[in-house]
């Protein structure tokens, strides 16, 4: 469904072009949980900045659900956005002046579809995710998982292809993480999503169905979950990672 | 919730004081410049400030200034506006709005803040200088010429700002739209404006650029003119005021990223430092808009004290309480009506005396100016008769001030004021004197100058010279000078009043001329430019006003009037009256700039609290204790306040002597003008108290908003 192929990324910083990624390929399937680790400065939020169409690629091939994304103007990136992706963002960026509720209709809102359906849709979603009780209250007032949970219920009302979430447990305590990754795990289950994270957390990343471990801006080494335990593929992710600091 | 603009409200409620900030900010900057433009085109004004004139280039000068100062201090708010809406426009697009979507919606609430708050400010401007003049009339002074009228045109030029406003606001608002990296965007309210590192003497070169720059824009025009006989473009002395504003600049920089504190209180202040540091760019600019504008606050500040205390010194300096002259053609009172009249009010005369005076040409060197391709430049030419000046003999000067005068034939004096003010209207030294009507000339030698503050301009000559040169002179070219004393002269005011009217009302048409009218430049200009300005009967023609006997109480009459007498009472009391349109034009210009540098001293110190809120509340939880907080609150707020004006007041004051000292030929500072500037530090003192409390009541809403409280002990 998202397919990445041989992506470029070049920064200027000063006189020195600085390389972020360099010929970056891989492919998501429906309905698949992917994580994207690595150390800092591999790249990794760069490929998702490119995929979501925050900042432009410097070559290479971008598909979405077939469509090439590089070929489409703004007007329809935006409708990429708003209709066929959803967003998780570490800091969450929910609308301070908005309630839980309100935010999480914002993409319908956005998207100028908003119904009945809609809205009893984002209700749905408030009780999937435990934040029924809190819907009406306003972000300064919940918890960072309960933000973070709105921010998830929020990526899925428009029922998007591919959920993005940028570090979502990074600013969250171990139970708040524990409590982001389960509502992922029910929105795979529930209500099909697939999602594309990019984390350094191999707590967060064990429960994903396969683990791309990006280094200095290339795919270093992919790991398929398969039917191991959760434990022991969080294992296998350490060793990795050990292994890629031992090179 | 199912709409957008539903969402957009939903926003503005949540950011209801960063919405009131922009439309404050703009609601002040236009109310301000319609009120300084509507005063500023007044024909009341307009009327009594002579066209081309110093006074009117300097209202213009502080009116650049105001509009400089309030459209950097609306650019200033309308950034700190998106800066804060960056978050949510980077939220809305990253969630897939379009930017025609979220443009649709923002212009909308740009055009309601910026058409309504501008709106209402032009609308308010005229009414709120109109009710400031009649506070000044009511409690100040009130005359018939003060009764205010707007001319509609003036408000073209608050329409013009009006339209800069509303442009700069949306350019600022699409360009906050515009931005291509959402991430920069999203991220646009986490980031700082550092400036770059700051070497510690640009503190020291700051002043000395500061100094220079003072120094070379006031003296290259006289450079130009005198030594190289050229009159520069208008606009070319400014550029040399250039180093000035680099100076000041620098100074602003150094005090906002160094300070003055040296290493010491390198910890003390380094959170204060920092914050401010870590917005550099706009705490430095909007720094420099504020000591812009109290320089000029204080330049209109000073004109009252300045005018006020040199004219109280001028009147008791006169020798003499009572000095008129008049045409001999003319039926004006001497000395039997002046008795009687001064009978009637009860006021003895203690000494009485009058003498013949002659209007006779004398020559000179004048500079005559030429249009060429490098501008206009001027030569010296020398003419015979270059100008007329009034003569008396030897005995009729010694009657008029008990001062015996030894001349002998050839021989003359000029007499000057003991300041030497009007060295500028009068040369004493001449060599050839000639009766204008007869055509006769008499050399003479200057003999020095004789000292009187009732009599200057004019020159002495023997009385056989004075005989000789009066052959044939008619009537128009003779005067007659009375001078008196009286007792208790502050108490008679009455008879001055009556006695001032009475030479007014008994004056011919002939003698309604302006001071600047001369018989004998009339006659060069018919002659080589077929018209004199100053012929009352050119004035439609020139726009130069003509005195008017009806008006005899306007500011006009009394201060161009080429006959005006010079009676201490009259003059001490009428003063106010007389310059009061120049005096409350100034405190009004004062008044307008002081205001805006309070608003923008305060909106700048509230942003501390808007955007440090979390530094504040992260300082809390590294264990920062009250007063510490407090420190770091009030080391900033002070800055703001106490920066711009130490910088601003002691420019302004500096630049006012180094004017003062090089008006007088040869350069000093006169009595007068030391006591003048004494009075304005007086007002400085005034306004330092007034900005003192406005700096404490921000700095308690600013504490108050940041919940830091007030405790002063750190030990």
């Amino acid at each position: 469904m998202l397919t990445v192929e041989n992506l470029h990324k070049s920064y200027q910083v000063g006189k020195t072009s600085y390389e972020a990624l360099k010929g970056v390929s891989l492919g998501v399937d429906r309905g698949e949980f992917v994580a994207v680790m690595g150390p800092s400065g591999s790249g990794k939020t760069t490929l998702l900045n490119c995929i979501s169409c925050y900042i432009p690629a410097g070559s290479g091939s971008i598909r979405l659900d077939g469509t090439e994304l590089a070929r489409l103007d703004e007007e329809s990136l935006a409708k990429v956005r708003n209709q066929k992706l959803g967003f998780v963002f570490q800091d969450f960026l929910l609308m301070d002046g908005l309630t839980v509720r309100q935010n999480i209709l914002l993409p319908a809102i956005i998207g100028g579809v908003i119904s009945a359906e809609t809205e009893k849709r984002a209700d749905e979603l408030c009780s999937v995710f435990g934040i029924a009780k809190i819907r009406e209250k306003y972000p300064a007032e919940i918890s960072g998982g309960e933000k973070q949970r709105t921010a998830v219920a929020r990526a899925l009302i428009n029922r998007p292809l591919l959920i993005l979430a940028d570090e979502p447990t990074g600013n969250l305590d171990s139970k708040s993480s524990r409590a982001v990754i389960a509502a992922f795990e029910q929105a795979k289950a529930e209500l099909e999503a697939t999602i594309f994270m990019v984390t350094h957390d191999s707590f967060a990343a064990s429960f994903c169905d396969r683990v791309i471990i990006l280094r200095d801006g290339v795919v270093w080494q992919a790991l398929e979950r398969g039917d191991t335990e959760r434990q022991a593929f969080q294992d296998q992710l350490l060793d990795a990672i050990r292994e890629m600091g031992r090179e | 919730m199912r709409h957008f603009s539903e969402v957009y409200a939903a926003l503005r409620r949540q950011n209801r004081r960063q919405y009131a900030l922009l439309t404050g900010c703009c609601f002040f900057s236009v109310l301000l410049i319609t009120a300084y433009v509507c005063m500023m085109r007044s024909p009341t004004i307009l009327n009594v400030l002579p066209e081309g004139g110093d006074s009117r280039k300097q209202v213009m000068m502080i009116f650049v200034l105001a509009v400089l100062g309030c459209g950097v201090f609306t650019t200033y708010a309308s950034g700190l506006f998106f800066r804060q809406k960056s978050r949510e426009t980077g939220i809305f697009l990253a969630l897939g709005a379009t930017r025609r979507q979220l443009w649709a919606r923002q212009s909308r609430e740009l055009a309601a803040i910026s058409l309504g708050s501008c709106a209402l400010g032009a609308a308010l401007g005229g009414p709120l200088a109109w009710l400031l003049w009649q506070v000044f009339r009511m409690c100040v002074v009130d005359t018939e010429e003060m009764r205010l009228t707007f001319n509609p045109a003036a408000y073209s030029l608050s329409l013009a700002f009006s339209l800069f406003v509303v442009l700069m606001l949306f350019y600022m608002g699409v360009r906050s739209i515009r931005r291509t990296n959402i991430i920069d965007v999203v991220q646009e309210s986490h980031k700082s404006e550092p400036i770059r590192a700051v070497p510690r003497w640009y503190g020291l070169a700051g002043i000395g650029l500061l100094i220079f720059g003072g120094l070379l824009g006031y003296l290259m025009p006289s450079f130009f003119v005198r030594t190289l006989h050229w009159y520069p473009p208008d606009w070319l002395p400014s550029v040399f005021y250039l180093p000035a504003l680099v100076g000041l600049y620098y100074i602003l920089l150094h005090t906002v990223v160094n300070g003055w504190g040296g290493k010491k209180r390198l910890y003390k202040d380094l959170i204060s430092t920092s914050m401010m540091k870590f917005q550099g760019r706009q705490t430095v600019r909007n720094m420099l808009v504020m000591t812009l504008l109290i320089a000029g606050a204080y330049f209109g500040s000073f004109y009252t004290p300045m005018l006020g205390t040199g004219a109280m010194i001028g009147y008791d300096a006169r020798p003499i309480d009572y000095v008129y002259r008049f045409r001999a053609d003319q039926d004006i009172p001497q000395e039997d009506e002046v008795r009687e009249l001064a009978e009637k009010y009860g006021v003895t005369i203690t000494s009485y005396a009058q003498a013949p005076m002659l209007r006779l040409a004398v020559d000179g060197t004048m500079s005559v100016e030429e249009k060429g391709t490098l501008g206009t430049t001027w030569h010296p030419e020398y003419r015979e008769t270059l100008c007329s000046e009034l003569f008396l003999s030897a005995s009729g000067y010694t009657a008029l001030t008990g001062e015996p005068v030894d001349l002998q034939s050839g021989e003359i004096m000029g007499v000057m004021d003991s300041d030497g003010g009007a060295r500028y209207l009068f040369n004493p030294d001449v060599s050839l004197v000639t009766n204008y009507v007869t055509g006769q000339r008499f050399g003479v030698t200057a003999m020095g100058e004789l000292e009187n503050n009732s009599l200057p301009q004019r020159f002495v000559v023997s009385d056989g010279d004075f005989a000789a040169m009066s052959e044939g002179l008619p009537a128009a070219w003779q005067e007659v000078q009375v001078c008196f004393n009286v007792e208790n002269v502050e108490e008679t005011y009455d008879f001055a009043k009556a006695l001032f009217y009475e030479i007014v009302d008994r004056s011919g048409p002939e003698a309604a001329l302006l001071d600047v009218w001369d018989p004998v430049v009339r006659d060069y200009d018919l002659l080589h430019k077929g018209y004199y300005a100053y012929d009352p009967e050119n004035s439609a023609e020139t726009g130069v006003e003509v005195i008017d006997y009806a008006q005899r109480d306007s500011s006009l009459f009394r201060l161009y009037w080429q006959y005006m007498p010079q009676f201490r009472a009259l003059d001490k009391a009428d003063f106010v009256k007389t310059t009061a349109v120049f005096l409350i034009l100034f405190i009004f210009i004062a008044i307008v700039c002081f205001a805006a540098v309070i608003v923008i001293a305060y909106t700048r110190c509230m942003t501390i609290a808007l955007t440090h809120r979390q530094v504040y509340d992260d300082l809390r939880r590294l264990g920062a204790p009250q007063w510490y907080l407090y420190q770091s609150v009030r080391g900033q707020v002070k800055r703001v306040f106490l920066t711009p004006a130490v910088v601003g007041t002691t420019l302004i004051y500096a630049f006012y002597m180094l004017i003062m000292y090089f008006n007088g030929d040869p350069p000093g500072i006169t009595a007068t003008e030391a006591a003048g500037l004494l009075a304005s530090l007086g007002v400085i003192a005034a306004v330092s108290v007034l900005l003192y409390g406005v700096y404490r009541v921000t700095l308690r809403a600013v504490c108050r908003s940041l919940d830091v409280r007030n405790v002063k002990s750190g030990a």
